[in-house]
């Protein structure tokens, strides 16, 4: 069994392995499929509970998944500070693989778009991949 | 300690069925072996010191990590690794997630690769419904 303490790495390796077979096109249609077919969870939650439903998903994912980060949530807005991605350290920083430079866009590819489709405005910024620095920022419409 | 996301195991699931489904079978086993190179490598290298007592080791921290049920026998020469409940497969099927067709035979071939770079050979019969299989483990022939 592939442990899921051993799944970054490997997740990694994936990522790798689809770029050198089907360059960006299919890399990207596999995170678009990740954002599709996984995070039904996440889209549950900002449905029923919207900004509060954010905070609550990653709470409890990024929890388990340890690193250091600041989540803020206002009555508009909802932000995630990451100041060391505990993902990012293993693929970076650990030795155990070779890293991948384009880690990171993952979740450029999976969040903003899921977020912009419920209605919200959501921007993804990678401060600095190899560090694990990066900022979601999610603003709610005054629609909604 | 290693932080335990087990919501992973539905991801990899995904990920392994999209390699299956968009670039074929041969495509799926060349990318699950040649992770004996790079992830598992640490542990082939262990294998190659100290035998099978080592990959007896990674499955004992594994499974405790993951609050699987395990049973490990063996000697000197073999060892057999008996899973009555697959934390994976548990996992998934509680949470709703996709299980790939195919899954658990991403054990065949990982163990497969780890054991072949290591000079061990390797066999498992699962069920993959009932999330239990046994895996064996054995000194490769001269």
């Amino acid at each position: 069994m592939i442990s899921c303490t051993e799944f970054i790495w490997v997740y990694a390796e994936l990522f790798r392995f689809l770029e050198n077979r089907g360059g960006d096109d299919l890399l990207i249609k596999f995170w678009e499929g990740i954002r599709e077919n996984f995070l039904g969870n996440l889209r549950d939650y900002v449905e029923q509970d919207g900004l509060a439903g954010m905070h609550r998903y990653w709470s409890h994912t990024l929890g388990e998944e340890g690193g250091r980060h600041t989540m803020s949530l206002y009555d508009d807005m909802f932000v995630i500070d990451m100041h060391q991605c505990p993902s990012a350290n293993l693929v970076f920083q650990s030795g155990r693989i070779r890293p991948y430079e384009k880690y990171c866009r993952h979740c450029l590819w999976l969040y903003p778009p899921l977020l912009n489709e419920l209605g919200y405005e959501a921007t993804f910024t990678i401060i600095d991949a190899e560090t694990g620095q990066c900022r979601l920022t999610v603003k709610k419409p005054e629609a909604l | 300690m290693p932080n335990v996301h087990k919501d992973f195991h539905g991801a990899l699931s995904y990920g392994l069925q999209f390699v299956h489904d968009n670039c074929g079978e041969e495509a799926a086993h060349e990318f699950l072996a040649g992770l004996a190179e790079t992830v598992y490598q640490p542990l082939v290298e262990d294998m190659r010191r100290r035998g099978l007592a080592a990959l007896r080791d990674h499955w004992q921290r594994v499974f405790d990590l993951e609050g699987g049920e395990i049973e490990l026998a063996g000697s000197g020469d073999s060892l057999e690794l008996r899973v009555i409940q697959c934390p994976a497969i548990a996992h998934m099927r509680e949470h709703n997630y996709a299980i790939a067709d195919r899954f658990c035979e991403h054990c065949r071939i990982v163990n497969g690769a780890i054991c072949g770079a290591a000079g061990f050979d390797a066999g498992v019969e699962y069920d993959q419904k009932a999330g239990r299989c046994v895996q064996r483990f054995w000194k490769a022939a001269e």
